[in-house]
This record gives C-alpha cells, structure tokens and sequence, in this order.
C-alpha cells in the first residue's frame, strides 16, 4: 500500500496538465472583426444614410432599437459620421444615398447562433435583420448578399456595422450588395453597455479599413 | 529565481515524507522510475517562446543489461505568452484587431532507452533517447474567444542527465537531465503557423 501513494501523487499531478494563461493580461479594449467585398470601388460613391437608431438583435419577436436620443445611440452615430465624412463621404437621405450604414447591437444571441452554426448566412432565417424596405419602400422582401463569408460566432455585447451599397441594389435578385461588415466584441464591462470602449472600436475598425475611401479623398 | 527555489523545495520536501515509506526498496527492482519538475523553453518559432515551469516528466525503464534500460515516459508542459493589440491579417479582405495570450501545450509520449555509464553508483551519469508521439494544443486566447488548433506528430528526445543516490544501497535519488525536444507537429492559428516543435530544457525531481 506504501508504494502506491506516490503513484497516487503522480496521477493527481498530471490531471493538473495545462497552465491556463492569465487572462486578466488581457487589455479590455475590444476584440475588432472586419472584412470587404473585395470587387468593392468604394471610390464611386459619394454618399451614405445611417438611420438615426440602432438595432438590437435579441430573441424578441419584433424589432426594437435603442432610440435616437439614447446616448449609446448618440455616441456610435457620431463616431460613424466622424469616418465617413473624413474618408469623403457626404450624410443624406435614404432615396438619394449610394450607400447605407446599418448598426445592430447583439443584445441576445439564443436565435442568432444557432444560424451561424449551421449556415453563415444566419441573417436569412432572422426575419426582421435591416429589410430591404427600411431602404426603401418598394423593396419588400429584398435582402443583403455577401460576397464573403461571415463565420464568425457574435456573442452577447457586441456590435456590428455594416455598409451596403443602395446604389446597386439590384432589381432582378432583389439582393442587396454588402460591401463591409466590421464587428466589435467585448462591448459590455460587467453586464454594463461602455459607451468609450464601443467608440474606440469603431474608430479602429474603419483604421483597419483604409480602403473605404471616397474618390473625392483619393 | 524564487519559484525555482520553491519548487525545488517542494520537491525535497516530497523527497522527505515519502523516504521513509520508500526507501526500503526500489519501486520497480531493476529498475527505476522518475518524477520530474520540468522547464521547458520552446525554440525555433516566436508563438510562445517564454520558458516556464509548467510542466512535468514521468519515466519508468527496467535495465535489461546492468548499463541499459528500457522503459515508458510521458510528460506534458505548457507555455505562454502575452502578444499585445496588432492587426491581423487573417486574409485579403478580413482583418482582426486584438491582444491574446499565446499557449502551447504539449504531451510527448512513447519509449525510452537509457544507457548509464556507472552502475549502482552514488552518481550515475547516463545518456538517453526517446522515441514516441506527441500531442500538442496551440492556442491563442482574446478577451472574448479562443482560437485553437490541436495537432499529432512524431517525437524524439534526446537528453543527458545524471541520478544522484545519497546512500545508493536505497535506490532513491535525485534527477537532474537536460534535453532537447523535436516534433514534427504542424499547427496554425489565426495567422501563425508553427511547423515543427523544437524545445529544450531540464528536468528535476526524484528518481525511486
């Protein structure tokens, strides 16, 4: 029996195995995502439209938003038309923009995952994910195409910004081109929504994006 | 320096509780079975190549001539590093901005072969190889995922080392070797690939 207790010793001490590294290293600075289709000429547009609220993607049955004169609303939307107008590009209205920016914030993500598990294209299944008709009113039942891929997994907190080019939506397929999605984990501290962590984020996803870039900037 | 200090005494306490229930006799007559503390330092690639004591060695061998054993060896050792905020460019078009903690574990298993050049000696100097697989989890981890890969490849070890017997009529020492670990492992995370895993270090801890 004696010489089986350093043998029992050695078990316990090889079922420690991996040495998790410290996470709490880890800066608290968002995680940032962003990907383009790469036959985009972002050089040929000159405008944009954002709407003036968010999208919160969460397992309700109807859409809701945080509203305009929210302050994480008011904080994002500048932040955005910070970029846009540096990199050349003027704010008007839906009919007569190139391109469209739609903002959602993950704020559950029970319907989403079990999308991006099995089909990339998760976006499909999830009913009322920015319509063609916020766009525009004739264009009901129209949607967006990517021409990348999204696999990534979004998780509760983050924030996804997307641009779409309205311009060349197209009439026949009824698609919507995607030209840039950028997404932005890490967003809640505590269950807490960080205004400054989001805005820093979206700073870094357009630095990340030299490409997005009006020919009026060129 | 100080955890260094402390594992070792760790070990010599170890040494000191479990002497008296050991000493009368070897654990396996004819031969001899290690347990080590181990530090390892990966080499040959910059994924995670900070040295660390995260690991451990077992080894067991029964000599089937007085100067060469043969036996099993199992050991398993983490490293880490900490790489802060950069862009990655995960492809043509896809681009990630984040800081990670880098990880490397890996278990090399299989047989050992050991020639000692002194015979129930107070100090018994040998040479040894080892042949066998290699499990390894290369890792990278940001603040909200984990990115791993895990991978199978052959392992070979060489190492040269010494046990050192205070009274070497009971068959309980201390160990001492140093090594060099090669496997053929392939990996890729994110943007990093690691062909091949390279590591040298030392063992330390008891031999009974």
């Amino acid at each position: 029996m004696k010489k089986v207790i350093p043998i029992l010793l050695l078990a316990a001490t090889f079922a420690a195995c991996q040495k998790e590294p410290d996470l709490n290293e880890l800066s608290s600075e968002l995680i940032v995502y962003t990907n383009y289709d790469k036959s985009a000429n972002f050089g040929k547009y000159t405008t944009y439209a954002i709407p003036d609220s968010i999208l919160l993607l969460d397992d309700k049955a109807k859409p809701s938003y945080f509203a305009a004169d929210d302050p994480r609303t008011t904080a994002i939307i500048q932040a955005i038309n910070s970029e846009m107008k540096t990199r050349g590009y003027v704010r008007t209205n839906n009919a007569e923009a190139d391109l469209g920016l739609q903002v959602s914030y993950v704020k559950d993500t029970n319907t989403i995952i079990s999308y991006a598990s099995t089909n990339p294209y998760w976006w499909y299944g999830y009913d009322y994910y920015w319509p063609g008709s916020y766009w525009n009113p004739y264009w009901g039942g129209w949607g967006p195409s990517y021409a990348y891929p999204i696999t990534y997994t979004y998780t509760i907190g983050s924030l996804i910004v997307e641009i779409v080019a309205l311009e060349d939506a197209n009439a026949t397929t009824k698609k919507i081109p995607v030209l840039w999605t950028a997404y932005m984990a890490g967003i809640q501290s505590s269950n807490q929504f960080n205004i400054n962590k989001t805005v820093s984020g979206i700073y870094q996803a357009f630095e990340q994006s030299p490409y997005i870039l009006s020919s009026v900037e060129r | 320096m100080k955890k260094i200090t402390k594992i070792v005494g760790v070990i010599l306490l170890f040494a000191a509780i479990t002497s008296p229930s050991i000493a009368q006799a070897q654990l396996l007559k004819g031969g001899y079975f290690n347990v080590d503390w181990q530090f390892n330092i990966p080499i040959g690639n910059d994924y995670a190549n900070r040295g660390s004591g995260w690991g451990m060695n077992f080894e067991g061998g029964y000599y089937i001539i007085p100067q060469m054993s043969l036996g099993l060896y199992v050991s398993y050792h983490t490293n880490n590093k900490y790489i802060g905020e950069q862009v990655l460019h995960l492809s043509s078009t896809e681009s990630l901005y984040a800081d990670q903690q880098h990880s490397i574990y890996q278990v090399p298993f299989g047989m050992a072969a050991r020639w000692r050049f002194i015979e129930y000696g107070m100090f018994e100097p040998y040479i040894a190889v080892k042949l066998g697989a290699m499990y390894a989890r290369m890792e990278s981890e940001t603040q909200v995922y984990t990115y791993y890969d895990k991978s199978w490849g052959f392992n070979v070890q060489p190492e040269l080392g010494m046990t050192f017997y205070p009274m070497p009529s009971k068959r309980i020492g201390m160990h001492l070797a140093i090594y060099y670990n090669y496997s053929t492992n392939k990996s890729k995370v994110l943007t990093y690939n690691i062909d091949g895993y390279n590591n040298i270090g030392f063992h330390l801890g008891l031999s009974f």
